[in-house]
């Protein structure tokens, strides 16, 4: 696995989280919203994603009657979702501001 | 929503794929089908998921490597591996609902045949003897080659799923497994297992009564599950 996808992994899961914390969305729309935020995956990498997110309880997925046209599965965040989405802040806050300054340092010294 | 309608709503579906996509999106449906043991109802619900996506995708004009990437075969591999498993109690009645199905059909047609050639044209006995050591040993044996063909099917259409492979080598490699192979080693148990136990006769026209019985069972186990 490259060192990207390996990256994103992790990190694509915090996102769909967030994403999902928002409001419920289902499979394509969950895509779309990735990619209006500029995170470059392809569509369909998100759903054994949400496959695990289910599995491990921390999402629920629900068939619903959408306003125009067909039964769609909604996703929302369960109570451990939240706790989940919560955490990932906490380390992602936590590594964001030292990783970024020993990046910017790097490109001082080149 | 449980899965016999999500089935049903699919196949509806599927209708309005173009022809290269619905060749990739049935082999992906039926190699995501055939993963045995995993749960029934999640998979009917990402299988949905899929075609409502690559629907958009068609509608749109896009290609479907967004969808499944270059290699959907390790695409599928990626989301049965995320799929939850089947509750175990569930599969046992599954596996005992398919062996009653397979006794049920076996002793009524055992049955069937033999009343039309002994009434109808007085071939054969009227009544069948069995030796139970042997019937035993040869019912045993039996289920265990079912399974074994059953497992073994179910590996080669995963196998054939993303290939394009020729009609005629098809046909033929199915025959010689799955025919012949299997048939052949029937005969030669029935031929090879010597007469043991104690013998019991039946008229022939009650194997279709038993049969009969075998297949409510498994009709009955249908239900539960």
């Amino acid at each position: 696995m490259s060192v990207r996808s390996q990256l994103l992994k992790g990190i694509l899961e915090g996102c769909i989280l967030a994403i999902i914390s928002k409001e419920s969305v289902y499979g394509y729309e969950l895509a779309m919203k990735l990619q209006g935020q500029g995170i470059d995956v392809s569509e369909g990498s998100i759903y054994p994603i949400l496959l695990r997110l289910q599995k491990d309880k921390l999402i629920q997925g629900e068939m619903r009657k959408s306003p125009s046209g067909p039964n769609r599965k909604y996703y929302t965040l369960t109570a451990k979702g939240y706790e989940s989405l919560a955490s990932f802040k906490k380390n992602w806050n936590s590594l964001k501001v030292p990783v970024d300054q020993l990046l910017t340092e790097e490109e001082e010294v080149e | 929503m449980n899965s016999n309608i999500l089935i049903a709503e699919n196949n509806e579906k599927r209708k309005l794929l173009d022809d290269d996509n619905k060749k990739l999106y049935e082999d992906m449906l039926l190699y995501i089908r055939l993963s045995y043991g995993k749960s029934q109802q999640e998979s009917e619900e990402i299988l949905m998921e899929l075609l409502d996506h690559l629907l958009i995708l068609q509608r749109e004009g896009k290609d479907t490597a967004e969808l499944f990437g270059e290699d959907p075969k390790r695409y599928a591999d990626q989301i049965i591996e995320e799929l939850p498993k089947t509750l175990t109690k569930k599969r046992m009645m599954l596996i005992f609902m398919g062996l009653f199905y397979f006794l049920g059909v076996s002793t009524f047609f055992n049955g069937f045949f033999h009343s039309i050639l002994y009434y109808g044209f007085g071939k054969l006995e009227g009544s069948e003897t069995y030796y139970l050591g042997t019937l035993t040993v040869i019912s045993l044996v039996s289920i265990g080659i079912v399974f074994v063909v059953v497992y073994y099917v179910i590996r080669y259409l995963k196998w054939v799923c993303f290939k394009r492979i020729n009609k005629v080598v098809d046909f033929g490699l199915t025959a010689v497994l799955f025919g012949i192979i299997p048939f052949s080693t029937f005969l030669a148990l029935f031929y090879l297992v010597p007469d043991m136990g104690t013998t019991i006769t039946v008229p022939v026209y009650s194997l279709m009564i038993i049969g009969g019985i075998f297949f409510a069972l498994g009709t009955l186990l249908f239900k539960k599950s």
